[in-house]
């Protein structure tokens, strides 16, 4: 198409101006009919993840090996990694703030600098590159192949909806847990091993954690979840009909999939600090 | 479009079959972290909800105000440093006054008593302070839903008249270091004098001709002084003149000794001369004593001669009246 565009209006410039914004108008409409497409392919995920017969004895079994995959092997080291990461931003913080003599801000920096932000974004970033990306790769790969040996399948329910649900759940108990390390070391780092420093901690950590930066918090993780496992697979369902390489539809839904997060975040930051 | 072009060139993956045993044991796993994740997610809102008081027993304080501007839902109100309130419900009622509702966990209620001082506090930085003071300990306790005014301390409001205040000082200042001004002037005097002092120029006349204003009268000044030296020195030789004449041997003082030596001598004559004296009146008081007997002897006669004339008179009048015996004359001489 492109070719014989070039060969029609090679000398008019009112011709080339009129390509180019076709071209645009195109590059528009299809970029919203791939998010269109990725929303449609979310929501039948959705349907299918909150139907009954998708937790029947066989997908049940599925689901679970998945939720496994995604999760377990994943949680001794990203907590780790985590928690030595918490340590050096929390020592910072704790010295930072001691020294200029702002320490009764310190906790509350701490909270929401990394339980509130960084620990739901890096636990997603995580997920998505260690399970759901090379998941959905795998799905691409899988069904192309199947394509093309002249097997029509519907992976949707019995491998695609698993490895969405895992990937969620990984993300929420990723998260999770290095939340919970992270007030822990938290506590450590500014009262040592006492707990005289208890109720102050407890009531502080109640302060930040009002009713709406909670509910932004678990509205934004939730959403980075979703964004992390829906976002990859829908990505690749949508390109089995077309000649497109692996590694394309995997970055593809990675650059969709981090749009989505960054949006997710400055949304997130406004509800909590307008 | 641009994916038209390109061509799949991926192997197909390997699928991955578990044993039924393996796969039991994954799903066991997988069974375990879904647990793991609901007593997390559990555990989490609990802690949350007991960290923000869910859990406490609670009695209401009401604090009403004028101005709650800095006051929001969930800040604590201590006492001596220490949080012993929540606030729950910020609304206007009444003639538009300002309602504050704190939560006051029942385990924390006693440090509040009946007299106790609420304050809102807002500095120029930070976010506001609601304190309690307690200045009565033995007070009665705070009764449940008690209403209570909230007293303001407010720095910021200070603003406008500390500028005044500042405005009115550097404007004084202003005044004071303007050239016109006095204490300019005056600097400007001290300056000269300061300079007329510390000048090397003898003509200038130092200090006597700053205070003169003029050298003339500076040098009549110094010349004065230079006499007055000179007489002073005149009036210590005159001193020393009479010194010797007054305390020298055979001065005056030692003359004064010699003459109060004499005088003493002759006070002793006098005292001998008055005791002799005194003698000399106790015999005329002695003398006078006898005449003042003598006297009062002469007062008896006279009065028994008295008595003697008044028979007689008596007598002669008798006889008088008796006929051919009575004169024509009736007189009688006393002798």
């Amino acid at each position: 198409m492109r070719r014989v565009h070039g060969r029609g209006c090679a000398m008019k410039p009112a011709c080339t101006r009129q390509s180019d914004s076709r071209r645009l108008l195109r590059q528009v409409l299809y970029r919203w009919f791939s998010w269109w497409e990725v929303l449609f392919i979310g929501a039948q995920l959705m349907v299918l993840a909150f139907s009954p017969s998708s937790y029947r004895k066989e997908p049940r079994a599925t689901v679970l090996q998945q939720i496994y995959l995604a999760a377990g092997p994943s949680l001794p080291g990203f907590t780790i990694l985590m928690a030595i990461f918490n340590v050096v931003v929390i020592r910072i913080m704790v010295v930072t703030a001691f020294a200029y003599g702002l320490s009764s801000f310190a906790l509350q920096a701490i909270v929401r600098v990394l339980v509130l932000e960084l620990i739901p974004l890096v636990a997603a970033l995580y997920v998505a590159i260690n399970y759901s990306v090379p998941g959905a790769s795998e799905i691409y790969a899988t069904e192309w192949h199947s394509r093309a040996a002249g097997a029509v399948r519907h992976p949707l329910s019995y491998e695609v909806l698993p490895r969405v649900i895992a990937s969620v759940f990984a993300v929420l108990l990723l998260a999770a847990v290095s939340c919970i390390v992270s007030l822990l070391l938290a506590y450590v780092a500014i009262y040592g091993f006492t707990l005289a420093g208890a109720p102050a901690y407890n009531r502080a950590v109640g302060h930040i954690f009002d009713p709406a930066v909670t509910l932004i918090f678990v509205l934004k993780t939730g959403l980075f979840a979703l964004s992390v496992a829906v976002l990859p697979v829908a990505n690749a369902l949508r390109h089995f009909a077309s000649t497109a390489s692996r590694t394309r539809v995997e970055l593809r839904g990675l650059m969709q999939m981090f749009s989505l997060l960054f949006l997710i975040e400055i949304a997130s930051l406004v509800g909590n600090y307008q | 479009m641009a994916e038209e072009d390109e061509t799949q060139d991926d192997e197909a993956p390997a699928v991955t079959v578990l044993s039924g045993r393996a796969r039991r044991g994954v799903e066991f796993r997988a069974i375990l972290l879904l647990l793991f994740m609901a007593a997390v997610l559990l555990g989490s809102a609990l802690y949350l909800m007991g960290a923000r008081g869910a859990f406490e027993v609670t009695q209401p304080l009401y604090l009403l105000t004028d101005d709650s501007e800095g006051v929001v839902v969930g800040m604590d109100m201590t006492f001596s440093g220490f949080p012993v309130g929540r606030v729950s419900k910020i609304d206007l009622v009444g003639s538009g006054e300002v309602q504050i509702r704190v939560d006051v966990p029942v385990k924390d209620a006693h440090w509040l008593r009946t007299s106790s001082v609420y304050t809102l506090e807002r500095g120029l930085v930070g976010a506001a302070r609601l304190r309690a003071f307690t200045g009565l300990p033995d007070d009665p306790p705070l009764p449940d839903g008690a209403r209570r005014p909230l007293l303001r301390g407010d720095v910021s409001e200070e603003i406008p008249r500390m500028v005044t205040d500042a405005r009115d000082v550097l404007q004084n200042i202003e005044q004071l270091t303007s050239r016109r001004s006095d204490l300019r002037q005056t600097l400007q005097r001290i300056n000269v004098l300061s300079g007329q002092l510390a000048s090397a120029d003898p003509e200038s006349g130092g200090l006597l001709g700053a205070l003169t204003g003029n050298p003339e009268d500076a040098r009549q000044i110094s010349a004065t002084l230079g006499k007055l030296n000179e007489l002073v020195t005149h009036l210590d030789a005159v001193v020393l003149a009479v010194h010797q004449q007054v305390l020298g041997p055979g001065g005056v003082a030692s003359e004064a000794q010699a003459a109060t030596r004499e005088l003493q001598a002759l006070l002793r004559d006098v005292r001998a001369a008055v005791a002799r004296l005194d003698r000399i009146l106790d015999d005329g008081e002695a003398v006078s004593g006898n005449l003042r007997t003598a006297t009062d002897g002469l007062d008896d006669l006279r009065g028994d001669v008295q008595d003697s004339l008044d028979k007689v008179d008596g007598m002669v009048t008798e006889l008088r009246g008796k006929w051919p015996f009575a004169p024509s004359k009736k007189e009688i001489t006393l002798p």
